[in-house]
């Protein structure tokens, strides 16, 4: 199995005007393509700063990434948003939303990064994605008009639009009843199955975190 | 923090945007009272003040974006306001007399600035109403928001 | 394309008020770039024109502003001494404008009356389009067809070499005139003291005048011609008899300025004008640019969440900051149009007056100075464009995506 993810970093700091906090020191990741992975640790270790930085969305830190085979420092800014659009997906909270855009243009956004050639959008990819999370009736509707758990798999559908091969899904289910939440988890398992997608994810929910392969427990640095 | 839905920043720029139109105007009446001397000086000057009303109106569109922004910024805290226990109708209210409040600590201020310049007392007056205008007008935005 | 055609319509055009205020705060700067510009190269164009009449040796008249001015006392004898002392001891360029007459044409306008006599004619230098310039040669009393120049706007209705039989209002009497050539179109003259203001030519007749002619023209022509006469080839001693000349037939007190006075009037006078408006228009575009920048701040924190879901999804900054780009682009386009119509409307206007003096003939309606006020506008508003948009994304940047996204 290759990695598709290598990960080896030293230490990512955030510093403001009075303090700086040093936070994943000596953090090593290596994911395996088609494995899923629970990321859990207490509030504040740098969950969510983990996936920033898997996702290309924070550069920022000291150490080395090497995604799909190619190191990331090697990458430029407009490399780094192409592969947001293409290769990774994101599933983020059920805010995560444009409030002025219909559900349907909030789920087709990534494609208008798409660019030509390089992906080939079937409308019959979308009409089956949406009939499988079961959105067809609010795809005319706007976020606020919808319910937690209709903007949740609206929020899933446009991170898995562009069928990438990293799904990163940040506390997708934070927000949700456990119908809801039991939905989401298992339309990520079956993006793994299908499509042999890498499923990262970052919760709190211990139970939905065993269902991974693998459980990374962060700790606060010493 | 109090019950208005201003702080000192949101005060600030709302006093700044209003000083700044009536100033403005302040300043066309008082180049028309210059005696310039050269006719070009006054033939420019002649372009902005012949048209004084109409761009002192067009300016005041800055007081519509603060307006604008205020209440969006603002529209979690009204609703978290209504859930602890206020009422939308006070918070209008509130809202209405804080902008009022500044304005007439403005508009005084440019009165102020007539009397030492020996202007037309009235010659601003017709601010105040399109300002006064804007608030009634941004005070039914904020029933908007009742429901988040 | 379809990028921004997104953003304009889904994302842009929501907030509309913010769209709205940002044109009309730009418009205001690019009003206040064109007037400043146009005012400027006015002047810098009266200045250069009058330049050939600042020469050494030449001394321009002003009636002094405290002279006591009583038309009626003057007498036709009084200024025939004047003209008389004048024809005896200096060269002088004459020159007067604003004798109108009605003189079929196909735009139906009023037709100026301009006359000069030859030295005034050979310092300005006057640029024809067609035909043969002015010949003062004429024996006043016995040539029937007195030789004259035309604006373009008269061109097509009298061409070279046509007659025209008017009533001239300084002789009072029937004339002939024979049309020589044709002015330049647009040309135009400044005046003296308002270098800025200009009566162009295109509806005029140049007539040229001479002694004779002036001899036997009544005191209205008389009169004017001596508020601008310019002495040439001459000395202040001899400026001083002639002023005193003048005061004791005319009553009204005249000063001659040298070509140093001159200079040193424009200086003080002009110069310092110019240092005014540039200024002026420095602070005021200085102040509208901020409240744009403030403006534009404020859409990115109401948009934000737009903006960063977008990079989320593969928006790249560099796409972003054509984004932004092409939309101010479009906003000044918009103002520059806007500023255009006006321009050329303001120009027409003159048309639909039927104000000889300031119609003109321009490029969709628009003369020189005012396409290159245009271009001066058009410069400005990359410079403001681009302040503006650094700005914008440099906020946009300083929050990260995923914080943004949660807004």
């Amino acid at each position: 199995m290759t990695n598709i993810i290598d990960l080896n970093i030293k230490e990512k700091v955030y510093k403001n005007k009075k303090t700086q906090l040093s936070i994943l020191n000596n953090f090593n990741l290596k994911v395996n393509a088609g494995e899923k992975i629970a990321i859990v640790g207490e509030s504040g270790v740098g969950k969510s700063s983990l996936l920033n930085i898997i996702g290309l969305l924070d550069i920022d830190y000291n150490g080395e990434y090497t995604l799909l085979g190619s190191r990331t420092d090697n990458l430029h800014a407009n490399e780094l948003a192409q592969w947001r659009n293409q290769k990774i997906g994101f599933v983020l909270q059920e805010s995560a939303l444009i409030n002025s855009l219909t559900i349907e243009d909030n789920i087709k956004l990534p494609l208008l990064y798409a660019g030509s050639g390089k992906f080939f959008f079937k409308e019959e990819d979308f009409e089956n994605l949406i009939n499988a999370i079961a959105i067809k009736p609010i795809l005319k509707k706007k976020p606020l008009e919808c319910s937690g758990g209709e903007r949740a798999r609206a929020v899933f559908a446009r991170g898995v639009i562009m069928k990438p091969q990293i799904i990163l899904s940040d506390e997708p289910t934070a927000s949700l009843d456990v119908e809801n939440r039991e939905r989401i988890v298992n339309l990520l398992f079956k993006m793994n199955k299908e499509f042999n997608t890498t499923i990262i994810t970052v919760t709190h929910d211990l139970e939905m975190a065993n269902r991974h392969d693998r459980v990374i427990h962060l700790e606060r640095s010493r | 923090m109090g019950r208005s839905l201003f702080r000192f920043v949101d005060a600030l720029e709302l006093c700044t945007a209003y000083i700044f139109c009536f100033f403005l105007n302040l300043l066309f009446d008082y180049v028309k009272t210059l005696d310039l001397g050269p006719y070009i000086l006054k033939d420019f000057f002649k372009n902005f003040t012949d048209y004084q009303t109409l761009i002192i109106f067009l300016f005041t569109f800055i007081v519509i974006v603060f307006h604008y922004q205020m209440l969006h910024r603002k529209k979690t805290e009204v609703y978290c306001r209504i859930l602890v226990g206020d009422t939308i109708l006070n918070i209008t209210i509130r809202y209405s007399l804080d902008c009022l409040m500044i304005l007439g600590f403005v508009y005084l201020l440019s009165i102020l600035i007539n009397v030492y310049l020996n202007f037309n007392l009235t010659s601003n007056l017709y601010l105040v109403f399109i300002f006064i205008t804007y608030i009634l007008i941004s005070a039914r935005q904020v029933r908007k928001y009742e429901n988040f | 394309m379809k990028i921004f055609k997104f953003f304009i319509t889904k994302i842009f055009l929501r907030k509309a008020i913010l769209s709205i205020s940002i044109i009309l705060l730009l418009f205001m700067a690019n009003y206040t770039t064109f007037i400043a510009t146009r005012s400027i190269l006015s002047t810098f164009q009266g200045y250069q024109e009058i330049k050939c009449m600042n020469q050494e040796g030449i001394y321009i008249a002003n009636l002094d502003p405290d002279s006591d001015v009583d038309i009626d006392a003057i007498g036709e004898n009084g200024t025939q001494i004047v003209y008389d002392y004048l024809n005896n001891n200096f060269n002088y360029a004459f020159y007067t404008d604003g004798f109108m007459v009605s003189l079929p044409n196909i735009d139906d306008m009023e037709i100026s009356l301009c006359y000069m006599n030859e030295e005034y004619y050979e310092l300005n230098q006057f640029e024809l389009s067609q035909g043969t310039d002015l010949d003062f040669d004429y024996q006043f009393d016995k040539d029937k067809e007195i030789p004259i120049l035309i604006g373009k706007g008269l061109s097509k209705t009298y061409p070279v070499g046509s007659t025209i039989k008017i009533e001239d209002p300084v002789l009072e009497q029937p004339i002939t005139l024979i049309v020589q050539g044709v002015l330049k179109q647009n040309a135009y003259h400044s005046n003296f003291y308002a270098l800025n203001s200009k009566n162009y030519y295109n509806f005029s007749i140049f007539l040229p005048v001479n002694a004779e002619f002036i001899k036997n023209a009544n005191i209205d022509l008389q009169l004017n011609g001596l508020m601008d006469i310019v002495i040439l080839q001459t000395t202040k001693e001899k400026t001083v008899d002639l002023s005193e000349v003048m005061q004791d037939n005319l009553g009204l007190k005249f000063n001659f300025f040298s070509q140093e006075e001159n200079f040193d009037y424009f200086k003080e006078y002009y110069l310092y004008s110019l240092k005014i408006m540039s200024i002026t228009t420095l602070i005021l575009l200085v102040i509208i640019t901020c409240l744009s920048i403030w403006n534009a701040l404020v859409s990115i924190r109401l948009m934000l969440r737009d903006f960063t879901i977008n990079l989320l999804v593969g928006l790249s900054y560099s796409k972003l900051r054509k984004i932004f780009y092409s939309y101010f682009g479009i906003l000044f386009f918009i103002n520059l149009i806007v500023i255009f119509s006006i321009t050329a409307y303001n120009r027409y206007e003159c048309w639909l007056r039927k104000d000889a003096t300031f119609a003109t003939y321009g490029f969709f309606g628009l003369i020189g100075m005012d396409w290159f006020a245009l271009l001066v506008v058009f410069l400005s508003d990359i410079i403001i464009g681009k302040i503006i948009v650094e700005n914008m994304l440099r906020k946009i940047k300083k929050i990260p995506i995923s914080l943004g996204v949660l807004q």
